[in-house]
């Protein structure tokens, strides 16, 4: 009996064990505001990536399904997963077309391996796009 | 910068497919080159448990789950301007050995998926599945400048300019 309910609790620690580490962590309430940004232009610095200078090269990679982030005025960068109930995070024609623009967005935030990841809940506010940059940077990469 | 840009652009474009099967340095700050096993999961349901038929075919982006429990976000494939989620969605829920650049920017950290096979012992092939793809859904036009020719991209900077905002041009 002692060595069935040893047996019993040894399962039932490692079935809780392993449901644990499958299950969905909860999201942290945030709100963001900042520019819409190429991922992999801004991060890497392989080019200027903000701003007008930029834009058509945003387009390019959103359009080629690098992620699309949000860069906050924290200075934080925030990949974002979902928008609106939509989970399409691959060339998502309504990201691509909000691309460059500065926005103010509620979602919930996970932290994942040092990447912010978003949920956007809703998009509360859109300015459109306000980093003037290509006067001082031209069109990114290859200029006109 | 220019250095960079150069290098990049001269790597992505001129490689053919005869190239040796191993990641190539791109002169990112930060990179290193990286080979590992991995299972290819859907970052989303990863992470919220939102999770679909195969990892919502190629709409979502996609991770490379390590062994050690590290999930790594695959930003970038070989084609130029290019996503890897086209390349690991046919892997979804599958290990994969995967070749590429983690690139380790305090930023965020970042990888570049080169080559794939499936673990342990599949066949190599280049990650440009983009490319492959883009062509075969535009009438079999070659995907070197496929951001120069690609409809949504023609029509998105038709409506609103280099710059996205309409009315504003660059200077003759």
């Amino acid at each position: 009996m002692k060595k069935l309910l040893s047996a019993l609790t040894v399962l039932a620690v490692a079935f809780f064990t392993v449901s644990g580490a499958h299950a969905a962590a909860t999201g942290k309430r945030v709100t963001v505001t900042g520019e819409i940004v190429d991922t992999w232009c801004y991060v890497t610095e392989i080019m200027y990536g903000l701003g007008t200078a930029h834009h058509q090269c945003a387009v390019w990679c959103a359009v080629g399904g690098i992620p699309v982030s949000v860069l906050g005025e924290d200075g934080n960068v925030y990949v974002v997963l979902k928008v609106e109930g939509d989970a399409t995070s691959v060339a998502n024609p309504r990201i691509i077309n909000i691309q460059t623009h500065k926005v103010t967005v509620d979602g919930d935030l996970y932290e994942r391996d040092g990447v912010k990841y978003l949920i956007v809940t809703q998009v509360a506010d859109d300015k459109g796009i306000v980093n003037m940059t290509h006067e001082e940077y031209g069109i990114q990469p290859f200029g006109k | 910068m220019k250095r960079t840009l150069s290098i990049l652009f001269t790597a992505v474009l001129l490689n053919g497919p005869g190239t040796s099967q191993a990641a190539e340095e791109w002169g990112i700050d930060g990179e290193k080159k990286a080979r590992f096993e991995a299972k290819v999961v859907d970052v989303l349901c990863e992470l919220t448990g939102d999770c679909p038929a195969d990892c919502g075919s190629g709409k979502r982006q996609l991770g490379l789950l390590r062994d050690d429990g590290t999930l790594v976000l695959a930003v970038k494939n070989f084609d130029i301007f290019a996503g890897a989620a086209d390349d690991l969605k046919g892997f979804c829920g599958k290990r994969i050995v995967a070749d590429g650049l983690l690139i380790n920017n305090p930023k965020i950290p970042l990888f570049a998926l080169q080559f794939k096979k499936l673990a342990p012992d599949g066949k190599w092939s280049r990650a440009n599945q983009f490319g492959k793809d883009w062509s075969k859904a535009n009438g079999g036009k070659k995907s070197g400048q496929w951001f120069k020719n690609d409809p949504k991209i023609k029509k998105a900077i038709a409506e609103k300019g280099v710059f996205g905002i309409p009315g504003l041009k660059p200077k003759e």
